[in-house]
């Protein structure tokens, strides 16, 4: 429990609507209802604009081809030949990470990104396929990627275990990147803010950097979805290609 | 200087297209690969990096201690191990890569990405 009011009470999970069963709480929460926004806010932009397309596209048509082009561009450029089939999973974990951070930014919004068991899962489900991907087209050949091409054999017992640890905390890494940058933002923002009420005549200068503050969590709103995606990118290029 | 007549505008046009297009080529690996966040975020990306590798590595030295009752050696094994593979992950992050490793998985890995 955190304190009521305080900076870290913003990233206080609320059940909407409590579901129990079989001793798991399945409830619909805050997060959960940002999340279901930010899938229907992506589907309506991309259906809504894309159903009577006009070849001079609109303003809504435009935003929704240029992130369309932005990401195959990206899938094109960094998984290369072979990538097109993952472009679905990138362009829809992009947007989604996309909606989260930048709903979390609108007030009596939440960051469903800020909280660490949601960047995991989303980790967790893309490290799986790269893997998955990479046993499949390479089948056994792919533990070679564990063993820098070149090394002396007799390195191996402690290359491999190196290896393998730094491939085993991508996930990891990937999931906490997103949700320590989007904590430590909506945090430092809180605190500030917390300060213009307790300063009284010199509230304005909190206010002040919460504006230069909210400025930069726009960007890195935007940069995170965009370092995750890239990154997928990156690992299902490992896996396809392994080097 | 003065009595010569306006420089004809589309002059050097076509050198002009191809100095730009050449620029754009140049930036574009830099642009898909290092983000465009500053040394903060430099500073915060290898902090995170180290933290996932060794986390990893001391899991991992725990498990093994579980399941072959080696304890204490598995941890500590995995702390080291873990702390290495943070350093190498670092060296990649920041476009170091492994001395003498092969060149194209420093170019992969060497883009800060």
């Amino acid at each position: 429990m955190t304190v009521k009011g305080g900076p870290l009470a913003q990233f206080e999970i609320e059940r909407l609507v409590p579901i129990h069963i079989g001793g798991y709480d399945i409830s619909y929460t805050n997060a959960a209802l940002l999340m279901t926004i930010a899938v229907a806010l992506i589907a309506l932009l991309l259906l809504g604009t894309t159903r009577r397309a006009a070849l001079v596209p609109t303003r809504l048509q435009s935003m929704a081809e240029l992130s369309y082009e932005f990401v195959a561009g990206m899938v094109n450029e960094n998984v290369g030949h072979g990538g097109e089939e993952f472009f679905p999973l990138v362009f829809s974990i992009f947007m989604f990470i996309l909606l989260g951070n930048l709903l979390g930014l609108i007030p009596f919004g939440y960051a469903f990104t800020s909280q660490v068991i949601v960047t995991t899962a989303l980790a967790l489900s893309v490290f799986l396929l790269a893997t998955i991907v990479a046993f499949w087209k390479h089948g056994i050949r792919f533990a070679t990627f564990f063993f820098p091409p070149g090394a002396p054999v007799i390195l191996a017992p402690i290359l491999v275990p190196i290896e393998l640890i730094s491939y085993l905390s991508r996930p990891v890494s990937l999931s906490l990147r997103l949700f320590a940058n989007m904590m430590a933002g909506h945090t430092v923002m809180a605190v500030f803010a917390g300060f213009t009420a307790v300063l009284g005549i010199f509230g304005f200068l909190p206010i002040a950097v919460t504006a230069a503050v909210f400025a930069l969590e726009i960007v890195i709103a935007v940069l995170q979805a965009y370092v995750f995606a890239i990154l997928t990118c990156l690992y299902l290029h490992d896996s396809i290609h392994m080097h | 200087m003065s009595e010569n007549e306006p420089p004809d505008p589309l002059a050097g046009l076509g050198e002009r297209l191809a100095k730009a297009r050449r620029q754009i080529e140049q930036q574009r690996p830099a642009e898909g690969g290092a983000a465009p966040q500053g040394l903060a975020g430099l500073g915060f990306r290898i902090g995170i990096e180290l933290v996932a590798s060794l986390a990893v590595g001391v899991a991992l030295g725990w498990v093994v201690d579980r399941l072959a009752h080696t304890r204490p050696w598995g941890i500590v094994a995995g702390f080291v191990l873990g702390a290495a593979a943070g350093l190498l992950n670092v060296m990649r992050a920041v476009g170091g890569g492994l001395p003498g490793g092969p060149p194209q998985r420093r170019n992969r890995d060497g883009n800060g990405r």
